[in-house]
């Protein structure tokens, strides 16, 4: 998805850009083709690397989540900590049929979310989480 | 939901003099503008009365809502609830869990203890909304309000008599004025001051002293007049802070002209904090702060203060006895490995962190020095975090979630394989400790059969 995006938020400029300045200087336009192309091969490197870096465990007691290829976080939440569970879609990420799933505990640095599932299985670990959260719940 | 259609009776109210600690409250802050606008003396008196009256105006304004307020404020205690109704056009009726209570605190603001009146703030875990403030009842009231909420909450039931308390320390009055005097000498104040004193020394060599040593005296008063006001604040805030013990938890109490008493119930500390700057090392005093889940929003900074002066082994042995029983010396600290010094140049010297079967202590600081606490069982989650140069040094940072507060808790610059296998311990032994953990009804049954129930 954020590759899609990317790549229209590069590409459409540089291929304007192009359009408006061939007719009048085409060193300039070429050089501008030449940049754009490559911040384009360099912006589905960056983001490919960084959807490969994304990842969940359900483990028997807590729920582990990794994310960030250059800042990398590995967060342990446990089950009986959870005290909410949220399942977030913005505009783009409903245009591509996705979703994100929030964890918030009582402490605010908690940063648990995980983004890009599909609304099916977000909503399975969802309903998942939330009866886990139940069986073990633990006050604060 | 019209008021008087409610069912069943033995709704309390507010005191009737509720108005008129409002009234003498508010007289205060118009007093106050008008002498301000009086020790002006401008030419141009009409701005001068226009002020006060808009001042004045306000606090009518205000009183009136606060009378209309007290009007339509009932409470009643019901069955492992406090509700609270209020409003008079958007009808608002709280009800608070007494099992989830974070706190039960007594204030008396200066116009409220003139009048004998008291203000019970109840609060749970959230926001400053999930507080519930009744201003004001009559002290006798307060107390016994108290008395019976901490009760309930407890799990002894109605009518209980207020739990016995055993005094732990009270901060003696010249430490505490030392520690003040103190605490001031801080890069704040080295700012406000730069001004002022390169004045002074400009005026001391220069051709126009007199006129340089003059804006300088002028600029250096506001300085003085704020830190003045500092110091008041603090030492009559902080008056004989007394620390106590009682089954039903820590209890605080301090005040010279407004007093506050906070009773926090066990099991309700989250973090604690022991913090040394730099200037009270010769004597080895520190001061403790704490976690607490119903101590957030704009009070936090006054709320928070578990001892706001001592020694140091007093404080720890403090510490200790706040989380039932735990001795801080024993802990076993280790330091980051050699290599954390390209990500913390010098101070990675004073970083150490450990743990034993009960609690996380991190230290850090090298030339102010702070000690952090948090028992296993208190811990939300927990987190490793690593940037691009840390990890070119195989180096981690690990971080163990609390609730809001003044302590943040981590182990900064650890060896990669070392932060897993800490985030492995604790994420089990927080497990481990929460099964553990003593019930919210802290007199009442053990876990298990509290667990029994729904919720």
């Amino acid at each position: 998805m954020r590759r899609t995006v990317a790549g229209t938020a590069i590409g459409v400029p540089v291929v304007a850009a192009t359009a408006a300045l061939a007719p009048v200087r085409l060193p300039v336009a070429l050089g501008v083709l030449l940049v754009g192309g490559g911040g384009w091969l360099w912006a589905w490197a960056v983001i490919g690397r960084n959807w490969r870096s994304w990842g969940y465990a359900e483990r028997a007691d807590d729920l582990l989540v990794v994310h960030g290829a250059l800042f990398r976080t590995l967060v342990v939440v446990p089950y009986g900590r959870m005290q909410l569970v949220d399942v977030v879609a913005g505009p783009v990420e409903r245009a591509f049929g996705l979703v994100s799933v929030r964890l918030h505990t009582a402490a605010a640095t908690t940063d648990a979310r995980i983004c890009g599932l599909t609304s099916g299985d977000a909503g399975a670990l969802r309903d998942r989480l939330a009866a886990l959260g139940e069986a073990r719940a633990a006050g604060l | 939901m019209p008021p008087g259609s409610e069912e069943g009776e033995g709704f309390g109210r507010l005191h009737r003099m509720t108005p008129v600690v409002h009234a003498i409250r508010l007289a205060g802050a118009v007093g106050a503008a008008a002498a301000f606008q009086l020790s002006q003396r401008s030419d141009r008196t009409d701005t001068g009365r226009w002020v006060v009256g808009t001042v004045g105006v306000l606090a009518l304004v205000v009183l009136a809502r606060e009378v209309v307020s007290w009007a339509v404020t009932r409470f009643r205690l019901e069955t492992g609830e406090l509700r609270v109704d209020s409003g008079l056009v958007t009808r608002q009726s709280k009800r608070l869990r007494l099992d989830r209570i974070q706190s039960v605190d007594l204030l008396q603001p200066l116009a409220a203890r003139l009048c004998g009146m008291a203000e019970l703030r109840v609060t749970t875990a959230g926001s400053e909304r999930a507080a519930a403030r009744l201003r004001y009842l009559a002290l006798p009231a307060a107390e016994a309000l108290r008395a019976e909420i901490l009760g309930r909450a407890s799990g002894l039931g109605a009518g209980v008599a207020e739990a016995p308390e055993r005094a732990l320390l009270v901060v003696p009055a010249r430490t505490l004025v030392a520690s003040v005097l103190l605490g001031l000498a801080n890069w704040r104040i080295v700012l406000l001051l730069i001004g002022p004193l390169s004045g002074l020394t400009a005026a001391a060599g220069g051709a126009r002293g007199a006129a340089a040593a003059g804006i300088a005296f002028g600029s250096l008063l506001p300085v003085l007049f704020v830190m003045a006001h500092h110091v008041w604040r603090q030492v009559t805030g902080l008056w004989e802070f007394t620390v106590a013990d009682s089954p039903d938890g820590l209890r605080l109490r301090y005040g010279l002209l407004a007093t506050r008493s906070q009773t926090v119930p066990p099991g309700r500390v989250q973090a604690l904090r022991l913090h040394q700057p730099l200037l009270w090392r010769p004597f080895g005093w520190v001061s403790v702060r704490m976690n607490v889940a119903g101590y957030v929003g704009s009070r936090e900074h006054v709320n928070t203060l578990l001892l706001p002066v001592a020694p140091r082994a007093v404080a720890q042995w403090l510490v200790g006895t706040a989380l039932g029983g735990v001795d801080l010396e024993s802990v076993p600290l280790t330091r980051p490995p050699r290599r954390a010094a390209w990500c913390a140049p010098i101070w990675w010297r004073a970083m150490a962190t450990g743990s034993d079967d009960r609690v996380f202590v991190a230290r850090h600081g090298l030339l102010s020095r702070t000690i952090v606490v948090v028992p296993h069982e208190r811990t939300q989650s927990v987190r490793i975090e690593a940037g691009p140069w840390q990890r070119l040094w195989h180096l981690a940072t690990v971080h163990l979630d609390s609730t809001r507060g003044p302590v943040r808790i981590r182990a900064a610059h650890r060896d990669e394989g070392e932060a897993r296998v800490i985030l492995d311990v604790q994420a089990d032994r927080a497990g481990r400790a929460r099964r553990a953990a003593g019930p919210d009804r802290w007199m009442g049954p053990t876990p298990g059969q509290a667990r029994a129930g729904p919720g």
